[in-house]
């Protein structure tokens, strides 16, 4: 296994991610979205660290843990913003949120 | 993938899946006994172990009735809801018991046949307990598979409800846990083990007994035991995540479910019990030349440490039959508040207790250690009982105006 | 060759667990191919030799972030979690096109041929050591992202509380 390996998988991933965000409407879905691709970010940290040449300095997984604690806030706060749109418009369809929409 | 590491695999693995279903069967029986003595009745005894006469004076006071109703369980229809979600009702049962037979390996269960494959052990992992944590906390999302697949409004809020109980009081099991990992300074399970050695348990020290009653009180709530059995309640919700399920899929379920107390009993005795330490069980500290140092347990016979450990894991389930046999149940409110208002500032307080108690007794000499252990606990129970006020109901003494 | 095996069997998993679980219908079946999927990221941290990184994952990911994405979409969508509207968004093409684009440009290391460096052969995490990288060079990191987690924490309830009704208006209705 060679850093390549991990680094298409990595890209694959986030890609997916990405698509995922761009192409679904339900806004947990995007969520769902955002969470692959900062994964997909992590599994690069873990990869270059493991493939560096100090790894006893654990950059990698230091940012890394970081990085899914950063992730953790981020959902919660965006499930409560979820919630507090889905209480306003009654649907967590993000294009049905268009009232700042010209007409 | 050589011959000689699948070999290791199974001698470490299979014991364990043979071992803890066979003392689950024991279980059981050991728990309708002990209820149907404390509401005076008599319990099972009426079907024998095979080869005794069945009724008769031979019945072995109703050993046989585990294996009974794993028979009965086998032969029933597995009935499915026609609006349920057949390859999630199907999953949640196996979910429900692999992360449970997962976490017994994380358990220092030193069996003589697996001293020589002992560096593989996966309770030596550098962090044992966390994945321990992890692991259990899967849990929590076979009994919402279970909840949600059934189609059921009981399910579903059985499932719920659990879901709810288990997240909330997750956060003071692995808060109590924390002192211990302190103390010790590692999240190896048998270095937290070993350090323990003799008698020298955490139960002993102010921190371990709070952290040790927080830890066992989550416990009990985190595997659904009484008097947090809110998520199957028979009497409000039927039986919860349960409702639709039946034959040998609920027994999966009631396996996963024993398994899982198991699992938790035993990571208690590895956190504030001393591991498998006990009477004739020696601890040495050998240096393996490696940059870690490594505790190596002798006991007068082999096994014995394994013995003492199980032991004390029977002694936490007596404790909780006991308390199914005497607690009612928690209401819903009572039941978060609880864990949010009393357990975790409790926890919370007990780590900086703990924290601070272990610098003031480094240098410290007998009587001052006993002054700062005296304080410590004089600190924890007086919070413990300012937040019992704090969280009193304000509920007046009720009048009666016309009874008079 | 036992790693190898592991490798593309855990890609394998992750991919396909990432594609369902943002292309199901159903949000449930999707939430629990998401799960797999960050279980396999696990088991692939676990495999690169980072296994505080993969506990934590299934702790914080599956155990927590998962939980909380059941709840949502059990307090926001119908309770058998299907998106019955249409759920491709207006511009799925161009998401498509920038999707591969991208993929595109992350790939162009290895279309490069740039060397790949060999790993290190011995390698110790242990968790002692991160422990120690976090409170002595990290601290403020550390403190800092508490007070993140705990602005989080009180944001996500305020925001999730939501505006509270004067009463009139309640007895009005």
């Amino acid at each position: 296994m060679t850093l390549h390996h991990y680094l298409i998988l990595a890209a694959v991933l986030f890609c997916v991610g990405l698509m995922g965000a761009f192409t679904r409407r339900n806004a947990i879905v995007v969520l769902f979205s955002v969470e692959i691709m900062l994964n997909a970010a992590n599994l690069n940290f873990i990869a270059f660290w493991r493939y560096s040449e100090n790894p006893a300095l654990l950059h990698g997984p230091l940012f890394t843990l970081f990085a899914i604690a950063v992730a953790a806030a981020e959902v919660a706060v965006g499930l409560a913003l979820v919630i507090a749109v889905y209480r306003h418009f009654k649907t967590v369809d993000l294009e049905a949120m268009d009232t700042l929409r010209e007409e | 993938m050589s011959l000689d590491l699948i070999r290791d695999i199974l001698i470490a693995t299979v014991p364990l899946l043979v071992i803890f279903p066979t003392l689950f069967a024991f279980t059981t029986w050991l728990e309708r006994k002990a209820l149907a003595r404390i509401q005076n009745r008599v319990g099972p005894d009426k079907v024998g172990v095979p080869l005794t006469r069945y009724g008769g004076r031979f019945s072995l006071f109703g050993l046989g009735q585990p294996l009974a109703d794993g028979i009965k369980m086998l032969f029933k229809e597995n009935i499915v809801p026609r609006g349920a979600d057949r390859l999630f009702h199907l999953l949640a049962p196996i979910l429900a018991l692999i992360p449970a037979m997962l976490v017994l390996c994380f358990l220092p269960l030193e069996f003589p046949w697996t001293k020589s494959l002992l560096p593989v052990q996966a309770f030596l992992l550098d962090s044992a307990v966390i994945f321990f944590f992890a692991i259990t906390g899967l849990n929590t999302l076979a009994v919402f598979m279970a909840g949600w697949a059934s189609r059921n409004k009981y399910s579903l809020l059985g499932g719920m409800r659990a879901v709810a109980q288990m997240v909330s009081y997750e956060i003071p099991l692995v808060l109590s846990a924390v002192v211990v990992v302190m103390m010790v300074g590692s999240l190896n399970a048998a270095e937290i083990a070993n350090a323990q050695a003799g008698w020298d348990w955490f139960v002993f020290t102010p921190w371990g007994l709070a952290a040790f009653v927080i830890f066992f009180i989550a416990a009990l709530a985190e595997t659904n035991r009484s008097p947090f059995d809110l998520p199957e309640a028979e009497s409000e919700i039927i039986a919860g995540y349960f409702t639709e399920y039946s034959g040998f899929k609920f027994a999966l379920f009631f396996l996963g479910e024993y398994i899982a107390i198991f699992a938790i009993s035993g990571l208690a005795v590895t956190l504030f019990l001393g591991g498998g330490s006990g009477p004739g069980v020696a601890m040495n500290l050998v240096d393996q030349g490696l940059a870690t140092e490594r505790w190596v347990t002798v006991s007068a016979f082999p096994g014995l440490a394994v013995i003492w450990f199980l032991v004390k894991i029977f002694a936490i389930i007596a404790v909780m039959i006991w308390l199914r046999g005497t607690l009612p149940r928690l209401r819903v409110d009572q039941l978060m508040g609880f864990a949010w208002k009393f357990l975790l500032p409790l926890s919370i307080l007990n780590i900086i207790v703990a924290g601070f108690a272990w610098h003031a007794q480094q240098q410290a000499s007998g009587t001052v250690k006993a002054i700062i252990w005296v304080v410590c606990l004089l600190i924890l129970y007086a919070t413990a009982k300012g937040l019992d006020q704090l969280n009193r109901p304000n509920v007046r003494p009720r009048e009666y105006k016309y009874a008079e | 060759m036992s790693e190898q095996i592991a490798f593309w069997m855990l890609s394998a998993i992750a991919v396909l667990g990432a594609l369902v679980a943002v292309r199901k219908r159903n949000l449930i079946h999707g939430v629990f191919a998401l799960m797999i999927f960050f279980a396999a990221l696990s088991v692939l941290f676990l495999l690169l030799l980072a296994e505080f990184i993969a506990a934590v994952q299934i702790l914080v990911y599956i155990g927590a972030v998962g939980i909380l994405l059941l709840f949502a979409i059990m307090l926001t969508e119908r309770v058998t979690g299907d998106d019955d509207r249409r759920m491709t968004s207006r511009g799925w093409f161009w998401g498509f096109a920038v999707a591969a684009a991208v993929f595109v440009i992350l790939l162009l290391p290895v279309i490069q041929q740039l060397p790949s460096p060999e790993a290190a052969q011995t390698i110790d995490p242990s968790v002692k050591e991160l422990g120690h990288k976090l409170m002595n060079p990290y601290v403020v990191t550390l403190e800092v992202l508490a007070l993140l987690l705990t602005a989080a924490l009180i944001g996500a309830v305020t925001a999730a509380q939501g505006v509270r009704m004067p009463k009139e208006e309640d007895s009005q209705e």
